[in-house]
């Protein structure tokens, strides 16, 4: 008898707390409760962040392309990038369709990280044209310094193991899976062994910029390759 | 695939100098660029609208009309344009798409003219962005479903080959009840027995009041057992005679036994023959009695008779899985609240819910508004419950029950739009007649000008290009005369109707009366026949006419119209066939003609001028209808 009447009383209560958090998640549904103040906000859309680039003039007097060059550049930049500027996300969207056997987002990353050169999360027509007019119209010393800019992940003046394996991984993530020889783990590895062994004179385990440079220059290979996009535009 | 970021390509090669001090072995040299005279404006004039693109533009997509070479053929030297003949309006798109990469589907165009558009520019829909891409396939699905029953439309109502087996003939009669009488018929009579099937089953059961030598009232059926007998017997009789007639006549006869339909014929006969198998057996009667309940399927022998059965039976077939969702969760749902229900009520006295499977009832009946009332709740806990569990039961229901609706009234609807499409297709079909009556008179109209004024071919020329100089002189001109050429290749005519319907019953009285004459003298029995016409001349191939002589009209018209895909050569006897083919059976009185003229497709490539252009394809078309067989 007296269970029962536990029984009862249980359900009595379970049911009582069942009713009352439904009308409470109903009257959150309906708007009159919020919990958490931050359950309000829409997502604003950013589109109060408009770019325009510098005149062309200065752009002309800054980069070493010409008038029309920097037209078509700018025309292609603003087709992809309506807005005035690059962010992470569309840049890698970019250089991935380059690329599509393999994953080139961590190489695009790190040249986000190179072209975007006051760091505030964006690359500006400003940025990205300086960057191309390094690249391309640039001295064969502007362009190592560029790449070794690029090779520095976290822009310390020393390029070490780790951050020479990174790079050399997102490289050959680029390539994808289906290459021949096939790609084995430890390539990456062997190859910024390879490297390491070339530029870094001193063995310190890490290669600096003059090493770096030097090291380059006195490198045939790298030189004539330093020349090969030059026409480009 | 990166054409539409072609322009950041020049970026990436830059970019390419990170890998430089990597690498170990050279780089490959990069390719010479192709100096392109000038990176500069292309005007593409479209109809009058102009579109200006840069070049580069353009060439993003070198698998194109636009973006290869091909467009060279459309460059217009004195305005140093590019000049198309199509719709601006779709051409807007195509444009945008080399702008943007993307492909877009305008939703208020034709579905037809945007795919010929696309076609022509050499583009694939299949690149349609996924913004517009549903729209452009559900249209096209749309699109097909309509051709697809205008195709089955026609291959229904078209008239059967002649040499169709029997078998055949058979199968198309149950199919297609409105081809024939005897189809008709059939239908009608097989209906009628259905519904007095189903009629005599249900007052079977009826109390008919008290037997002479029993107490109790007796249901009809056991108070004329024979009577109702005598009824079932006959009408599974005819049953089991469809049934297996249409067994018979099944093209695969495998397929057919797998069918809905035949499944529900043997359902409803079989019964019966169960029944007669096992009368005397005692213990198994209790299943000859339930047996009699599959004999309630015989009303679904109706589905073939109505068409609206039909449909509710595809769509609860295309909405089955809304359904199963609409069952398991009403399952779901049943348990859980009969679960409650029962362990609240458990408490009160005399309580109805003694279990929950007992319980279930009362949910079911809750859930679905019914309320009977032979099971309530008495506690406060159950009635709350209780209330709870008829409210959710209405949202549950209610949920997918929109969605088969819907389902229902689109199939529904493309029932209705197939029905008027086929109502239409007459008037549609006539009108397509008058249009090319129209060109045959103008040529009728041209050539009797012509030989009224002079037999000189050159004078006649121009007599008849003054004639028909009112809308286009240069192509009616042409037209004309290709048609004539066409006369002078065959040596046949065109002429119209009366003249052709009157050589008509000319044939038939020559046939009584010259069916004695030999074959190898047939052709010239028809021709002394006809040489009474003016500018007749006719010369029909041995064996044609021999095998027609002997049978009907509609032989003749049938061996011919079988024969008619063979003839592919110009000489003069075999276009003749053609000639001879296309013009006996149309157009002629009597009846048996008549037949066969309706059977008529037209012929696709047989005549000479059936790979010209489209309005002398018409005009053959409209040769049909207009030449004269003698």
């Amino acid at each position: 008898m007296l269970s029962v009447i536990w029984e009862t009383e249980g359900l009595q209560t379970v049911g009582i707390v069942v009713l009352v958090f439904a009308s409470i998640k109903l009257l959150h549904l309906l708007g009159l409760i919020s919990f958490s103040e931050d359950s309000v906000e829409d997502e604003l859309e950013l589109s109060a962040v408009r770019h325009r680039p510098e005149g062309l003039e200065q752009l002309e007097a800054q980069t070493r392309f010409s008038r029309k060059e920097l037209q078509i550049l700018y025309r292609g930049f603003k087709n992809e990038c309506p807005s005035g500027v690059v962010n992470e996300e569309t840049f890698k969207d970019i250089y991935s369709q380059f690329f599509p056997q393999g994953d080139a987002s961590t190489y695009a990353h790190f040249l986000f990280n190179a072209f975007d050169t006051d760091h505030n999360g964006s690359v500006s027509f400003e940025d990205f044209v300086m960057g191309l007019s390094i690249l391309l119209r640039g001295t064969v010393q502007e362009k190592l310094n560029w790449a070794f800019n690029l090779y520095d992940i976290n822009k310390d003046g020393y390029i070490t193991k780790e951050e020479m394996l990174d790079i050399m991984k997102a490289i050959y993530d680029m390539m994808g899976k289906c290459t021949y020889p096939v790609l084995k783990e430890e390539t990456p590895r062997q190859h910024v062994e390879v490297f390491f062994q070339k530029m870094d004179k001193n063995k310190d385990g890490v290669v600096t910029i003059d090493e770096f440079i030097d090291c380059c220059q006195n490198d045939e290979n790298i030189m004539r390759s330093m020349h090969l996009f030059e026409n480009v535009l | 695939m990166a054409a539409g970021v072609a322009a950041w390509l020049p970026f990436a090669r830059a970019a390419a100098i990170g890998w430089m001090p990597v690498a170990t072995a050279p780089m490959p040299v990069p390719p010479k660029d192709k100096r392109r005279g000038h990176e500069g404006l292309i005007v593409l004039n479209v109809s009058g609208t102009k579109f200006q693109t840069w070049r580069d533009t353009l060439e993003r997509y070198p698998d194109t009309l636009l973006g290869s070479s091909e467009r060279d053929f459309f460059f217009h030297e004195e305005s140093n344009e590019y000049f198309f003949d199509r719709d601006p309006d779709i051409f807007r798109h195509i444009l945008n798409f080399y702008r943007t990469g993307k492909l877009h589907y305008p939703r208020q165009e034709c579905i037809s003219a945007y795919d010929e558009e696309l076609a022509f520019f050499g583009i694939i829909p299949e690149i349609i962005g996924d913004c517009c891409y549903e729209d452009y396939k559900d249209r096209r699905r749309e699109n097909q479903e309509r051709i697809q029953d205008d195709e089955e439309t026609d291959a229904t109502n078209e008239l059967v080959p002649p040499d169709m087996s029997f078998r055949e003939t058979m199968w198309r009669a149950f199919e297609n009840p409105h081809t024939s009488t005897m189809a008709l018929v059939f239908y009608y009579v097989t209906g009628f027995f259905i519904a007095v099937s189903v009629l005599a089953n249900v007052v079977e059961t009826v109390p008919c009041g008290t037997a002479p030598n029993r107490a109790k009232v007796v249901s009809c059926g056991e108070r004329y057992a024979l009577a109702f007998f005598c009824l079932d017997t006959a009408c599974v009789m005819i049953f089991t005679v469809e049934y297996l007639l249409r067994l018979l006549a099944a093209p695969s006869r495998y397929k057919f036994v797998k069918s809905v339909m035949s499944i529900i014929d043997v359902v409803a006969i079989m019964p019966y023959y169960i029944g007669l198998v096992m009368t005397d057996n005692e213990d198994v009667s209790g299943a000859f009695v339930t047996l009699r309940v599959f004999r309630v399927f015989r009303i679904f022998k109706f589905s073939r008779h109505s068409a609206g059965l039909r449909i509710l039976g595809y769509t609860l077939k295309s909405c089955a899985s809304e359904l199963g969702f609409l069952l398991f969760s009403l399952t779901m749902a049943i348990i859980i609240f009969a679960t409650v229900m029962f362990y609240a009520e458990k408490g009160s006295s005399a309580s109805k819910f003694t279990s929950i499977p007992a319980a279930f009832w009362y949910t079911i009946v809750t859930m679905t508004t019914l309320g009977y009332g032979d099971m309530v709740p008495k506690t406060i806990m159950g009635k709350i419950f209780g209330s709870i569990c008829s409210l959710s039961g209405v949202l549950v229901i209610a949920l997918p029950v929109p969605v088969i609706v819907s389902n229902f009234s689109r199939i529904y609807h493309q029932s209705q739009r197939a029905e008027k499409r086929r109502a239409q297709k007459k008037t549609r079909l006539a009108r397509i007649r008058a249009v090319k009556s129209g060109g045959a008179n103008a040529y009728l109209q041209y050539k009797r000008s012509w030989l009224l004024i002079d037999p000189d071919e050159e004078a006649s020329k121009e007599a008849g290009q003054a004639l028909v100089c009112k809308t286009n002189p240069n192509f009616e001109m042409h037209h004309h005369h290709l048609l004539h050429c066409l006369e002078k290749t065959t040596n046949h005519e065109f002429v119209d109707e009366k003249t052709y319907e009157a050589s008509c019953r000319e044939v038939t009285l020559v046939k009584q009366v010259s069916c004695s004459s030999s074959i190898s003298s047939s052709p010239h029995g028809l021709t002394s026949c006809c040489s009474r016409r003016k500018r007749k001349t006719f010369n029909v191939p041995n064996s044609n006419m021999s095998v027609g002589l002997q049978g009907s009209i509609q032989e003749l018209s049938t061996i011919q119209i079988r024969e008619r895909p063979l003839t592919n050569s110009r000489s003069s006897r075999s276009s003749l066939n053609a000639k001879f083919e296309e013009t006996v059976p149309l157009n002629c009185d009597q009846p048996y003609m008549t037949a066969a003229i309706i059977s008529m497709p037209t012929p696709p490539g047989t005549t000479p001028e059936g790979d010209e252009s489209t309005s002398s394809t018409d005009y053959s078309q409209a040769n049909i209808v207009r030449v004269s067989a003698l």
